[in-house]
């Protein structure tokens, strides 16, 4: 490398003092995109949450099971304890030792005014609707402050913790709740996590410095900067090239293939939240009044499903790093996954029998921004011509994709969805009859009524066996095609150890992780 | 590669000779003369000819179609059945580069007609009527001279949405005359002081006439010049907005989106890439050589340098 | 000349507006809409709906034009959508950053071509100045984001030399002395700025010989020779102060560039300039944003284009200023 002795030259010599202790290490993430607002209400992007997960604190965090049913498998943050008063009433005890970063305590009152916020229509928190089961929060003292719910499901301790980030009422109650969305905050704050905020460089990178008060324990690196690369493929060059230490995922087999013969990188794969498909439009395209000539069919979709060889899809684009899911799910709900469903088969007679010798001709939308998706749609596209199907090919950027989803002029897009750690929010949002997401106009009173038996089932094997009748029932008329769920693979420099990913915040555990000193080099001693 | 297909390049080569040389044995006149006395334009020409007979017979050239995917033969390097390996879906590069020379030279050269054909009207109006005329249309040039011209496509693309290749032609025609109506006006302005265009004038012909039948023809030196340079940067644009994922769709291969489809394995499979670039370079230096060449040609007072 | 120079203000000011206003209505009605995230978590209708109140793009679009122009008189260019703070901060951090990454690849693109151009003239049909011709034509003939990726993988990917992308180190520089910082920034700076000044040279270079060649030419160089001058002086200091002329007019050409930028470089690069943040801001609908940096680039244009007309008129008085 030319820079040391180009710095040593132009710098004079610099000593080798410094940090040299356990609590020295410095990782640099590579992030292709670049956050708008570290304020958690109004954030709306997933490089928000990574950086602000480290800087602000939940009541308590989902477990390493992801296990969302009840409080089995919680860990507490902010909140040492809790109990249900009565089946409707939750209360947390406040652990005591938190403080803001810029000195006063975390109080209980700055939990209430937190869930006032979020449910705070001019806020426009994208978390808002899921919060709609918790009637109140009421602090009762400094240190206690009580949940009462509007009903009784399995998932009220996860609707109560999971979706909030407790925010310093003392530094925001001033500001006017019509401006949050642009609130100077939002841009440098103040939390109570392990981090705290250093700078932003808008275009360029975000530092946050270790809090060595936490209460928590230590975290052990010193700084996290985040590198903004702009896309995803100069995130993982900068990463190869030694220029940052860790990308979240690698996604194409090349990525994965430069990454694995690179000896400065540990791959960490961890289950994927996000799973991709084909969503069929079932009304006419830009005519929501009328049905969709060809896809109103529930027999011409699912032989558009048989005609797919998904398996040879995956092959060849991800050379085995994804999976095919058995219904509309990401890698994330592991437990969904050990079911006895399988995808429906590659049976192209089927398909043909079901096509009655039809010409089908539509129009698929890609996003020209995913390579990945704009090459699986070239795959299918062929696939398709072999059977009489055209697939005319329409890459459109992610705006227009949007809009044109919304406003029902598109016959079939190829979409990726990024879950919850819940099913009985993610799948009907999309494919539920009054979904806010069903831009397909799917209708399936059956499924319907099963996914609201799974969603209130008390107990995980209850709710599995449940998910399996509604995505069985599905089957026979699908309201997509089920393309793929990744297997994410992080890829992380070697010097740092005990890495632990957390499949719903993916550097939410970055505070345990740590730099041995015998590892440390000139870069983790630099700093401010 | 088969037989049949090395047979193909053979026969083309062969017949690229033969109209190169043909070409150089009767030059049309002075003008054509000046052309072949310049050290590149034999070299250019050649090039130019290969490449458009390739781009028109591509289906004789490949030995695979360039939709056929391979999926067991995925970002395999160059081998003798694909001399320049095959992309991220098994598909082979050399057919989808002879494919790829129709789009792109055809992008180019159409749109570049569109330009010249736009620029030379509005250049001649402006240049000949002058006046109010003039301040309008040369304002109109102004302000499309005033957006950077990639923003200006990236915005109608936008604009437009989903974009065929013919609307792509248009839309970079359509933003690629605004230098050229300069030049030209001005060719046209010299002209229009020349005795010979009052003479025609106070023969009574109308306005128009005038422009068509005897400015324009006496200013197209500057335009065929404008046109070989401009057809380059056509080029050169439609791969920019094909790498942006604006331009050319797939699986319609152009030279541009074969060099952003390869740009994941640039690492591991540099010939998915690498040999597009080339191809681009190869032509854009080929039309820059044959521009300069026809520059000299058809201006006398540069000739011979 | 007073006269000529408000009428030729007045008319830069209305390209000004017109040009906006064109881009206003051209983005507002392209397909598409802002607040889109760009991963995958999908937005809530509501909240989206929420996000256009705040920004008043739920009123008509005559009104939304109205209060723009309005705002901008006040010399506000409103907030960005996708940076959630105002436009004139966004734009106020890319600017310096294209500055240093354009003016850098100008002076590489002259100091090169303009030397090149010179050699070549002085050896003007022999080898080396073939062998140079097509040496410049052919980096004068490639796509600059293709070299751009080129050199990313040998340069920086396999032979180590040089940072991959962005503008500095985020690790090192802040701690790093003046002198270091400065370093940081070039040693940044050498790819992108050698990917541009590479493609730029090769048609600087061009142009630079054939202007010297036709400077060669002239009579005076004939005068010159006869009085038993070394070919080397006539050229250097004769025929080549005649073709600079030409070659300074295309670095005038070249100055909007300063600003504009470069988008596919930057975009390779991860250039926080200002191409990158148009195209960005284009695709994410960022419509105030997109605004904000059309103003700047057609002001840079036309102020360059008013500056190069009063030089001519201050150069030479025969130009007659009710043109």
């Amino acid at each position: 490398m030319l820079l040391p002795a180009l710095l040593a030259a132009l710098g004079g010599c610099k000593g080798q003092g410094g940090c040299t202790t356990e609590y020295c290490g410095t990782v640099v993430f590579a992030a292709s995109g670049e956050p708008s607002s570290l304020l958690p209400a109004v954030s709306t992007q997933a490089i928000e949450r990574d950086v602000f997960d480290q800087v602000f604190l939940k009541l308590a965090d989902i477990g390493p099971d992801g296990g969302t049913f009840g409080d089995s498998g919680f860990t507490p943050e902010l909140a040492r304890s809790w109990e249900w008063t009565d089946p409707l009433t939750l209360t947390f005890h406040l652990d005591p030792r938190p403080r803001w970063q810029d000195g006063p305590p975390v109080t209980a009152a700055d939990v209430a005014f937190t869930f006032d916020v979020y449910r705070d229509s001019i806020v426009g928190s994208q978390d808002r609707e899921a919060l709609a089961h918790i009637a109140s929060v009421t602090a009762t003292d400094s240190l206690t402050v009580v949940f009462k719910f509007r009903d009784r499901y399995p998932e009220m301790f996860y609707d109560a913790t999971y979706h909030m980030r407790i925010l310093p009422a003392h530094l925001l109650r001033n500001v006017a709740r019509a401006t949050w969305q642009t609130a100077p905050f939002g841009r440098a704050p103040i939390g109570a996590g392990p981090y705290r905020f250093v700078s932003w460089t808008p275009g360029q990178s975000i530092e946050l410095a270790a809090d060595s008060t936490y209460f928590l324990g230590r975290p052990h690196l010193r700084r996290l900067i985040w590198r903004f690369a702009g896309n995803l493929n100069n995130a993982v060059t900068m990463v190869l090239a030694g220029e940052a230490d860790a990308v979240e995922v690698l996604v194409t087999p090349a990525n994965i293939a430069k990454a694995k013969a690179d000896s400065a990188l540990t791959l960490y794969p961890y289950p994927g939240s996000t799973y991709n498909f084909v969503r069929f439009n079932l009304r006419a395209n830009g005519d929501r009044s009328k049905p969709h000539p060809v896809f109103a069919d529930p027999q011409t979709r699912r032989a558009l499903v048989l005609a797919l060889d998904r398996p040879q899809m995956v092959q060849a684009v991800f050379a085995g790093n994804a999976k095919i899911p058995p219904g509309p799910m990401p890698q994330l709900w592991s437990w969904l996954w050990k079911s006895q469903l399988t995808p429906a088969p590659f049976d192209t007679l089927e398909a043909v029998r079901l096509l009655r010798g039809r010409h089908l001709s539509f129009h698929l939308a890609v996003p020209s921004t995913s390579p990945t998706r704009v090459q699986y749609a070239q795959l299918l596209q062929e696939q398709y011509r072999r059977l009489g199907v055209t697939v005319v090919i329409d890459q459109v950027d992610n705006a227009t994709l949007e809009q044109q989803l919304e406003s029902g002029k598109f016959d079939a897009a190829m979409e990726s969805f990024q879950t919850d750690p819940a099913p009985s929010s993610s799948v009907p949002a999309l494919w539920s009859r009054s979904g806010p997401t069903n831009w397909g106009h799917y209708a399936n009173d059956h499924f319907d009524a099963l996914m609201k038996t799974a969603a209130s089932a008390p107990t995980r094997a209850a709710a599995q066996a449940a998910w399996e009748q509604a995505f069985a029932a599905l089957d026979q008329d699908p309201p997509c095609i089920i393309l793929y769920a990744l297997d994410n693979i992080a890829a992380v420099n070697r010097r740092v150890a005990d890495v632990r990913i957390q499949p719903d915040s993916w550097w939410g555990l970055v505070r345990t992780w740590r730099i041995p000193p015998s590892q440390l080099t000139e870069r983790d001693r630099a700093g401010r | 590669m088969t037989a049949a297909t090395i047979v193909a390049l053979i026969a083309i080569a062969v017949w690229t000779g033969t109209v190169v040389a043909w070409c150089r044995r009767r030059p049309w006149g002075d003008a054509g003369r000046r052309f072949f006395r310049h050290p590149s334009a034999t070299k250019g020409m050649v090039v130019l000819v290969f490449l458009a007979t390739v781009a028109l017979c591509a289906p004789l050239v490949t030995p695979f179609a360039p939709y056929q995917q391979i999926l067991t033969l995925q970002d395999h390097p160059p081998t003798w059945l694909h001399p320049l390996g095959t992309d991220f879906i098994g598909r082979d590069v050399w057919s989808r580069l002879a494919y790829g020379a129709r789009v792109s030279l055809g992008v180019g050269t159409l749109g570049m007609l569109v330009a010249v054909t736009l620029g030379g009207l509005v250049g001649a109006a402006a240049g000949y009527f002058r006046g109010w005329t003039d301040a309008l249309l040369m304002r109109c040039v102004d302000i499309g001279l005033s957006i950077p011209r990639i923003f200006l496509v990236l915005a109608a693309i936008a604009l437009w949405g989903k974009l065929g290749v013919g609307a792509l032609t248009v839309l970079l025609g359509l933003t690629g005359w605004f230098a050229t109506s300069r030049i030209v006006r001005a060719e046209v302005m010299s002209v229009r002081e020349r005795p010979y265009t009052d003479a025609v004038r106070a023969l009574g012909a109308r306005p128009w006439w005038i422009v068509l039948r005897h400015v324009l023809p006496n200013s197209s030196a500057a335009l065929i010049v404008s046109a070989a340079l401009g057809i380059g940067n056509m080029m050169l644009l439609e791969a920019g907005l094909s790498f942006l994922g604006a331009g050319i769709r797939p699986p319609q291969p152009s030279w541009g989106n074969m060099i952003a489809d390869g740009r994941d394995q640039l690492a591991t499979a540099p010939w998915t890439t690498l040999f597009p670039g080339l191809a681009i370079a190869l032509a854009v230096m080929a039309l820059n050589a044959t521009g300069d060449a026809l520059r000299d040609a058809l201006d006398p007072k540069t000739g011979g340098k | 000349m007073l006269a000529w120079l408000l009428r030729r203000i007045a008319a830069s000011l209305a390209i000004v507006f017109v040009t906006v206003s064109l881009t206003f209505f051209a983005i507002h009605l392209a397909p598409g809409r802002p607040f889109m995230p760009p991963d995958e978590r999908p937005m809530n209708p509501i909240v989206v709906h929420r996000l256009e109140q705040i920004y008043g793009l739920d009123r008509p679009l005559a009104v939304q034009y109205v209060r723009y122009f309005g705002a901008l008189a006040r010399g506000e260019m409103g907030e960005s959508f996708s940076q959630r703070r105002p436009v004139a901060h966004a734009i106020a951090d890319a600017v310096p950053n294209t500055l240093l990454l354009t003016a850098t690849a100008l002076v590489i693109d002259f100091t090169l071509g303009i030397l090149i151009g010179l050699f070549q003239a002085a050896r003007a049909r022999r080898r080396s100045d073939v062998a140079l011709a097509n040496v410049t034509l052919f980096f004068y003939s490639l796509p600059t984001f293709w070299l751009a990726l080129v050199l990313q993988l040998v340069c920086a990917l396999w032979l180590g030399w040089f940072p991959t992308g962005g503008p500095t180190d985020p690790v090192m520089h802040a701690s790093l002395p003046l002198l270091g910082r400065l370093g940081d920034r070039l040693y940044h700076l050498v790819l992108p700025a050698l990917t541009l000044g590479l493609v730029g040279a090769g048609g600087t270079a061009r142009f630079q010989r054939a202007a010297l060649l036709e400077a060669l030419g002239h009579d005076y160089i004939r005068t010159a020779r006869a009085k038993g001058l070394a070919e080397s002086a006539v050229l250097v200091r004769h025929a080549w102060r005649d073709a600079l002329l030409p070659v300074i007019s295309l670095a005038g050409v070249a100055l909007p560039f300063l600003l504009t930028g470069a988008v596919l470089i930057e975009t390779v690069f991860s250039w926080p300039g200002l191409g990158k943040l148009a195209a960005d801001a284009i695709s994410a609908r960022d419509y105030p944003l997109v605004l904000g940096t059309t103003l700047l680039a057609t002001c840079a244009v036309v102020l360059g284009s008013l500056v190069a007309d009063l030089l001519t008129v201050a150069a030479d008085p025969r130009v007659r200023v009710t043109a």
